[in-house]
């Protein structure tokens, strides 16, 4: 017999705490479809794709019955189009991200990660007609999603491609301009990016994987609010931070081990393998969903005060630990996601002021990802867009871990005004960029920052 | 080997189990299995009882009844047959059912009537109700070949005309978040009808 206390618990993380399988992203290896014809190409791509995620739609229905827990997001991740188009025009580029486009209408999956270069040490030529084809394709189609790795802790820092992407935000931005911009929420612009990420828009199906894999995300920062909540509220003595600790982890346990119950169930049924568990928390932009009010309930009642840093690296650490503990699998990017606009709490910080850009980026340093779903005026020019991409790469790569940029330039709106992207991708008031306009120079030197040192760490 | 069920109840005082386990002892029985709960007061046990002999029923409970005078035990006894220990539902699977919400006379003839229409098997439940709150946590068998989307929506319509939320899931979900030894995917392996160990 389960105790009936048991049983209530696990329902009240899914029925009161809003824990969720956030996505369950397939991983397609694409390769074996190149071919030096773009209409053969695009054929294989779509044989392939209906393949091995014709039935996700149904078995994710089927599993999700079977254990009464919500998959929110059926997602794709293929391998980088950059190294499956090389040789091809730049039309074509395109028409392989239309083809994406199509095909993951069809199996009925929201987006489709991959459209993907890694450009960390140099880049080719097939890299840069994608590079370039990433306005049109981010504002042509719906659900195609796009990322660059521009630097890694053992390559350094592709500083020419991290200029060319300043210019490819203002015109993806410029594109969408009825939207807010929202055409820059789907790039996403790494430093030492996950293979395995299920996670939008960063998602691609990385060197390494197999053909066909399972990869899961899991949420739950109202799980961890609650089980915080309910400590502070019933704790025979006042619980000290490493009380704190424990708790997360306690609950990340809980949380990881739903991910991978549904991440192998999923797997088993579609003939497949099964990869990690993402155990990030990511927000929506319901209250209760929310890191920022995680942190509140730590008692960092004003998100971006000093200390809001301290207690995001506790959030994540435990996570990570209470995750680690639970599944074998643990991968993707498995931390707190700070996306500003994603997050009730976080945008709220930055409509009262205060949560800034820099406190974002010093909280970074400790959490995954990095400057995520951030507002800025649209009149930034693209030197000022790029040196904020290679701070928050430069934070990445020194500490040797992932850290991105999903940073959307609002069109025709300064600071203080609203930016709406509706959905799960929320709405923020935009944020100042201070001394913008002010490395412009440093910007222009291009070439390559040099990989750091990896002794003498200190 | 001849197998007997007893069950025993009384209102709940120290020393009952010590009681009818020394007479099952004492009549030369073998404890195959014992199941005790405590619910507002009041003792109920049931055992499973193994004999080389043959026994009368009557007399067993007798003298179980007997021994344990001054607890003023209830006590019934009838042999086990073996067809009982086929499972009701072949092939099925274990599913933990919870029903949350407002109590009203009913509830659990309603509940259990939609199980019943469909071959669902309960081999353990515990409801509750506390200031008008009721709950209900069960494990049953789904046959193979029933979807538990259409026990959840049977329940649902159930519960949507008495106030009452149900839910349904696969028992492994609720071995994943509260054991640590690795996820399992996949029908359960415990066999219908078995005492599980309490966690």
């Amino acid at each position: 017999m389960y105790r009936t206390e048991d049983v209530l618990a696990t329902l009240g993380m899914i029925r009161q705490h809003k824990l969720d399988v956030r996505t369950v992203t397939m991983g397609v290896d694409l390769q074996p479809c190149a071919a030096p014809d773009i209409v053969v190409l695009c054929a294989g791509i779509r044989e392939r794709l209906l393949r091995f995620a014709g039935r996700l739609r149904a078995v994710c229905r089927d599993v999700e019955g079977r254990y009464g827990i919500p998959i929110v997001n059926r997602r794709i991740a293929v391998s980088p189009i950059s190294t499956l188009a090389t040789g091809h025009a730049a039309d074509d580029y395109l028409t392989i991200a239309q083809t994406l486009d199509a095909v993951a209408a069809e199996v009925g999956v929201d987006l489709v990660g991959g459209f993907t270069a890694l450009v960390q040490k140099g880049w080719t030529e097939g890299d840069r007609r994608l590079i370039a084809a990433l306005p049109e394709v981010l504002s042509s189609t719906e659900r195609v999603c796009a990322s660059v790795n521009v630097g890694t802790t053992a390559a350094g820092i592709n500083m020419d491609a991290i200029a060319a992407l300043g210019h490819v935000l203002k015109d993806a931005a410029e594109r969408t301009r009825p939207h807010d911009g929202f055409g820059c929420a789907k790039l996403v612009i790494f430093a030492n990016a996950p293979t395995d990420n299920p996670f939008m828009a960063g998602a691609f199906h990385g060197i390494g994987e197999p053909d066909c894999v399972i990869n899961i995300g899991v949420s739950g920062p109202g799980v961890v609010k609650a089980a915080l909540e309910d400590l502070l509220a019933h704790a025979p003595t006042k619980p000290t931070l490493g009380d704190i600790a424990e708790e997360i982890k306690s609950t990340a346990f809980r949380v990881t081990r739903v991910g991978e119950l549904i991440g192998r169930e999923v797997a088993t049924r579609l003939g497949v393998a099964f990869g990690i568990v993402d155990l990030s928390l990511a927000p929506t932009p319901q209250v209760g969903d929310s890191v920022g009010e995680i942190l509140q309930a730590m008692g960092v009642v004003r998100i971006g005060a000093p200390g809001s840093t301290a207690a995001l690296a506790l959030l994540n650490d435990a996570v990570k630990k209470g995750g680690s503990f639970a599944s074998s699998s643990v991968g993707g990017l498995s931390g707190a996601f700070v996306a500003v606009s994603e997050d009730a709490a976080l945008a709220q910080a930055v409509a009262v002021g205060d949560l800034t850009l820099a406190k974002l980026e010093a909280m970074t340093a400790v959490c995954s990802v990095g400057l995520d779903m951030i507002a800025v005026p649209g009149d930034t020019d693209a030197e000022t867009l790029a040196a904020l991409i290679a701070d928050e790469v430069a934070i990445g790569v020194i500490n040797h871990k992932t850290t991105a940029v999903r940073i959307i330039p609002v069109p025709g709106k300064a600071a203080g005004e609203k930016a709406v992207f509706g959905g799960l991708f929320g709405e923020m008031v935009i944020l100042p960029i201070h001394a913008a306009g002010g490395s412009t120079a440093f910007v222009r030197h291009g070439g390559r920052i040099p990989a750091p040192l990896s002794s003498l760490r200190n | 080997m001849h197998t007997y069920i007893v069950t025993v109840t009384a209102a709940d005082r120290v020393g009952i189990v010590f009681s009818v386990a020394g007479t099952v002892r004492d009549q030369g029985g073998n404890i195959l299995e014992l199941s005790q709960t405590v619910m507002r007061g009041y003792f109920t046990i049931i055992l499973a009882v193994a004999f080389d002999e043959a026994k009368s029923t009557r007399e067993l409970a007798d003298a179980i009844a007997e021994r344990g005078r001054r607890f003023d035990l209830t006590v019934a006894v009838i042999e086990a047959k073996n067809e009982a220990r086929e499972p009701a539902v072949p092939n099925g699977e274990r599913f933990i059912l919870t029903v949350l919400g407002a109590d009203s006379p009913g509830n659990i003839h309603g509940i259990a009537g939609c199980l019943a229409a469909h071959g669902v098997n309960i081999v353990d439940l515990h409801a509750r109700v506390d200031e008008a709150r009721f709950s209900l946590v069960m494990e049953a068998f789904l046959p193979s070949d029933l979807a538990p989307s259409i026990v959840r929506s049977e329940l649902e319509r159930f519960g949507r005309e008495h106030n009452l939320e149900a839910y349904v899931q696969h028992e492994n979900i609720f071995l994943a978040t509260s054991e640590p030894s690795p996820v399992r995917v996949g029908p359960g392996t415990r066999a219908q009808g078995d005492a599980g160990v309490p966690h």
